[in-house]
């Protein structure tokens, strides 16, 4: 019967997981871990998340924590694992890193994970900048994520390839080349297609990451504020969506696969020229250079410019599940981590950019040249990008309808397969057979 | 046996009032077996008929991933799933796989099963090689074939790139994500199942080749006309479990794009990992239960078209000489 194979596996792993609760259940009032009262807590993190240092600081800090850390490869990843051990009921870490854009799921099962205001998030709660405190609130006022990073947009450029096209190398004759303050996605593009003419050479990796970063950047996203779906006959969306059509159409795209890019060769082999990137997008590119190779002479480098101005891509949270057996020890850990001197250690082990103030005030006043980009202080950088980023409102399909949806329809573009109109449509009846009529 | 003696008792005398001892003796003689037996269908029943049932009940109703169960639609889910044009392109990617991997995996697990039967020096160690991709975790071989297969960067489009060949889409086209997929899960196979074959081949007595050969037979036409029609048996054993492996495939073509269920456009899109996509990404465990059925009730069907099929195969065959027929001439000799 391997049809129901996960069901099964699902009540043998709940079983078992509930022997194991027995075992340890004996204080139901939690007494705080000392060297006597060992806790052993488990972390689930993903992507690039600059932890691994800190667990072992906390330990010498806190005699008794014992931290068993897991990080899954990517964020999508990590969502169908909260998702299946959220419905099983059990098997949830005790502290949980959850992505801006699976949030909203999240959001609608608020009430599994514990409310950090009982474990003192009043208290530190100007830490953080105020929309990313708020992101992790529930509509009844109940705080279940502490934020880590957030993802403002700077550009990512090959400056080596720049140069070879006959582009200005340095960054800020860069930023000013795609207009500043006031760039816009139609120089972007109309740069694209000049490097294409004198290169023949891809503009950027695949069309999904830009489409991500132009949405991200809209006022109100794949949903209205007050949470209705706002894509069928949406305008604004279709005119982004037709230029960058119009601009994968002309040969700018490098139809690369997302989080792969031939295990990080695309980044060394000059494919593509620019890349748009949030915070912690700096630290995937690191990962992927590692892995094919390349180091600083790989001619990256990262403007502070961003077409159609400030946006914000991702960023993750820690969150509490009800389930864990330690709650306060758990929530401890999680101020803890988020507190902004560990986000600065954060932030310069994985390259992202941190959602406390002080954290990146700190970065700012460090303004530490980043060597793989060609010495650029990429936290004063992303400090500039990160100014008149306003939140989004993330629906709870926000991220099926990024992957699901305008996954494929985009692929359909960098494959050539489909036009503009084509694509749109595509996307629309995916939206309806997906989401609408789930 | 005690029962019939008693039977045979019965109308003779009035029937002594049994021992203690004896209601045990019959109790054990009646009910020791079915005990025997118990464990396996008990466990059974906690681990696959109690998920059957329960799967059944869930796609009864509207069943959110997370937010658990909603309203009872009785069979709306199971009208859905079957106007559903993921569905069925699901299931077409499905047999279709199947039929790519299933029909050569045969064909060469059969050729390899007929060498490793002939004299060979260093008899244990080339059956024991053809087993060693089984023994390799599916996952292993998926990520190192999805290495292989990569369309800008892939092995196999770098050799055809420098013999001056276009490259093979094999992500974004269908025919050859299936092939590609399907020869993941041939190599997988295929020495397994050749190991089977050899065991049923091994079984096959030599003095039937011999005589055959004094007739004149040469190699092919013993092979068809002794080992092909004396291992039939073992032939539908290796038929029906591949196709019931076949049709729930998944590790392959998860893992073959790891970031989408099955391809951009659903190229490669099993039933299975359809089921999958439902459950963890669309959250909907009503319709995925759906699915399961669906796809439990298609094997159900598959195995009943092979089994009709084996039964006409063997009938077919009853007009020449059996091999019991063959048996029963050699005692009597």
């Amino acid at each position: 019967m391997k049809f129901a194979r996960h069901t099964a596996a699902a009540i043998a792993g709940a079983a078992a997981l509930a022997l194991m609760a027995t075992g340890c259940s004996s204080s139901s009032k939690e007494q705080a871990a000392s060297a006597d009262n060992p806790v052993e807590l488990t972390v689930t993190t993903f992507g690039t998340f600059g932890y691994d240092d800190l667990y072992g600081e906390y330990e010498q800090a806190n005699p008794g924590i014992k931290i068993k850390a897991t990080n899954i490869d990517r964020g999508a990843n990590a969502r169908t694992d909260a998702f299946t051990k959220l419905a099983a009921g059990s098997g949830l870490s005790d502290v949980v890193a959850i992505e801006e854009g699976w949030l909203g799921s999240i959001m609608e099962v608020s009430d599994q994970f514990v409310d950090l205001n009982e474990h003192g998030a009043a208290d530190i709660k100007d830490n953080w900048v105020d929309w990313k405190f708020k992101q992790g609130t529930d509509p009844d006022g109940r705080v279940i994520g502490y934020g880590t990073d957030i993802g403002p947009q700077g550009l990512c450029y090959n400056g080596k390839l720049f140069e070879a096209a006959g582009l200005p190398k340095d960054r800020e004759s860069v930023a000013k080349l795609f207009g500043g303050e006031d760039a816009t996605w139609e120089t972007y593009f109309k740069l694209g297609e000049q490097y294409k003419a004198a290169t023949g050479k891809a503009w950027y990796d695949q069309s999904g990451f830009v489409w991500n970063s132009m949405v991200n950047q809209m006022e109100e996203g794949y949903y209205t504020k007050d949470g209705k779906l706002n894509v069928d006959g949406n305008a604004e969306m279709k005119a982004k969506f037709e230029l960058l059509a119009a601009g994968t159409a002309a040969g700018l795209s490098a139809n690369q696969t997302q989080f792969d890019w031939g295990t990080g060769k695309a980044f060394t082999d000059g494919s593509f020229a620019t890349f748009v990137c949030p915070g912690w997008m700096l630290g995937t590119i690191k990962g992927q250079l590692e892995s094919a190779g390349g180091g600083a002479d790989s001619g990256w480098d990262f403007a502070d410019v961003f077409p159609g101005g400030a946006s914000n891509w991702g960023g993750a949270f820690l969150s509490v599940p009800k389930t864990s057996e330690h709650p306060a020890e758990a929530a401890k850990l999680a101020a803890w981590l988020t507190a902004p001197e560990q986000q600065v250690k954060q932030s310069a082990a994985a390259n992202n950019f941190p959602s406390t103030l002080k954290a990146q005030e700190k970065l700012v006043a460090d303004a530490t040249p980043n060597v793989l980009f060609n010495n650029a202080p990429t936290g004063v950088i992303l400090a500039n990008r990160a100014k008149g980023v306003v939140a989004q409102f993330k629906g709870p399909d926000d991220s099926v309808i990024q992957e699901n949806v305008f996954g494929p329809a985009l692929k359909m573009l960098d494959g050539g397969t489909a036009n503009a109109d084509k694509a749109w449509s595509e996307a629309l009846t995916l939206l309806n057979d997906l989401v609408v009529n789930n | 046996m005690t029962t019939t003696l008693n039977r045979a008792a019965k109308p003779a005398v009035i029937k002594p009032k049994p021992t203690w001892k004896q209601r045990l003796n019959v109790f054990d003689v009646k009910a020791s077996p079915y005990l025997y037996v118990a464990p396996f269908f008990i466990l059974f029943a906690l681990v696959g008929l109690f998920p059957l049932v329960y799967t059944f009940v869930v796609s009864l109703f509207d069943w959110h991933l997370l937010k658990g169960q909603g309203d009872f639609v009785g069979l709306q889910n199971f009208v859905e799933v079957l106007q559903d044009r993921f569905f069925w392109n699901s299931l077409f990617n499905t047999v279709s796989i199947f039929l790519l991997s299933a029909i050569p995996q045969l064909a060469v697990a059969l050729f390899l099963a007929a060498m490793l039967d002939q004299n060979l020096r260093a008899r244990t160690f080339w059956r024991m090689s053809v087993l060693l991709p089984y023994i390799v975790t599916p996952v292993a071989v998926a990520m190192i074939f999805t290495n292989m297969f990569g369309e800008q960067y892939g092995l196999i489009n770098n050799v055809l790139g420098n013999i001056g060949l276009d490259p093979v889409m094999w992500k974004s086209e269908t025919l050859p994500s299936h092939i590609a997929i399907a020869t993941m899960v041939n190599w997988r196979w295929t020495g397994y199942n050749a190991l089977i074959l050899l065991a049923a081949m091994q079984a096959v007595p030599r003095d039937l080749y011999e005589s055959a050969a004094l007739d004149g037979a040469g190699a092919v036409r013993r092979f068809f006309s002794i080992t092909l029609p004396s291992i039939r048996p073992t032939m539908v054993f290796v038929v029906i479990t591949s196709t019931i492996g076949g049709l729930q495939i998944f590790t392959e073509p998860r893992l073959f794009d790891p970031a989408t269920a099955g391809g951009s456009q659903r190229q490669f899109q099993t039933t299975v990992l359809y089921l999958w996509e439902m459950a963890f990404q669309r959250q909907n465990f009503g319709k995925a239960s759906t699915i399961a059925w669906l796809l439990f009730l298609i094997i159900v069907l598959f195995g009943l078209v092979n089994y009709l099929i084996s039964r006409r195969i063997a009938t077919a065959d009853a007009a020449k000489p059996s091999r019991a027929a063959r048996r029963a001439e050699r005692t009597t000799r």
